[in-house]
């Protein structure tokens, strides 16, 4: 399971990923802040769509694996309400040395944060709540690609579309 | 024909609700789905280009042919992390 509900367990992914070859352990955890673009956050929602992500998360990883030659790459993301300071991802990496282990975990999140659906409503202190706007997700017709910005930014119901 | 849309995320709020039983011609593909979408729901439509459509675990194209009595995902832009 990469994607679950329960809270991420760290001392589980780093004990259950330990290999003889590998000399650094990388690990990312992603945790929620209490601020965004200027507004105070309360609490988050994830939601996800699990069929398509659990495949897709599986996928980045033995495309980590193969492109850099790493050891181990488990990367997983919490869903529903999480609290200020809850871990909402982990990315765990086992490599023979740092430099590797390093633009391994960097790229596996950023894949994930980018392509698996998974989505983030924010609950603000002055009130309201708003989905996180972020990233198409990169589909089946050729030649399309995501207009939309690396940085995420709350949802304001722009036009934003495929070209 | 009919198929069942459940919405995901930002879409679920501009649909009113996470899953809808749309009724389509037969013949129709998703990007006639998606036309039958913006229209009942203006604010939806809005976002509807950067959407992506799933089967099960596979993104498909607005190509893809519907048959009928089949469950979609609608997927808006991704901010997992």
């Amino acid at each position: 399971m990469r994607l679950t509900e329960e809270p991420l367990d760290l001392d589980a992914l780093i004990t259950g990923s330990g290999d003889a070859r590998s000399g650094a352990l990388v690990v990312f955890g992603g945790t929620v802040r209490n601020h965004h673009e200027g507004r105070g956050v309360t609490h988050l929602n994830y939601s996800a769509y699990a069929p398509l992500g659990e495949k897709l998360i599986a996928a980045i990883e033995r495309e980590t694996l193969a492109r850099f030659k790493v050891h181990h790459c488990r990367v997983v993301h919490r869903t529903g309400a999480l609290g200020i300071g809850e871990a909402a991802i982990y990315a765990v990496v086992r490599a023979a040395h740092r430099r590797e282990a390093f633009a391994a975990a960097q790229y596996a999140v950023d894949r994930v944060k980018h392509e698996v659906p998974v989505w983030k409503e924010e609950f603000y202190s002055d009130g309201g709540s708003a989905f996180v706007e972020g990233c198409c997700i990169a589909h089946a017709e050729k030649g399309v690609r995501s207009i939309f910005p690396d940085h995420h930014s709350v949802h304001r119901g722009a036009s934003k579309k495929w070209i | 024909m009919e198929v069942i849309v459940d919405c995901y995320g930002v879409t679920a709020r501009l649909a009113g609700g996470p899953e809808h039983v749309i009724g389509l011609t037969p013949g129709a593909r998703i990007a006639d789905l998606l036309v039958v979408l913006g229209a009942r729901w203006p604010e939806l439509g809005k976002v509807l280009p950067g959407c992506a459509c799933a089967v099960g675990d596979t993104v498909v194209p607005r190509t893809w042919p519907l048959a009928g009595g089949e469950r979609l995902a609608l997927l808006p832009p991704v901010s997992g992390g």
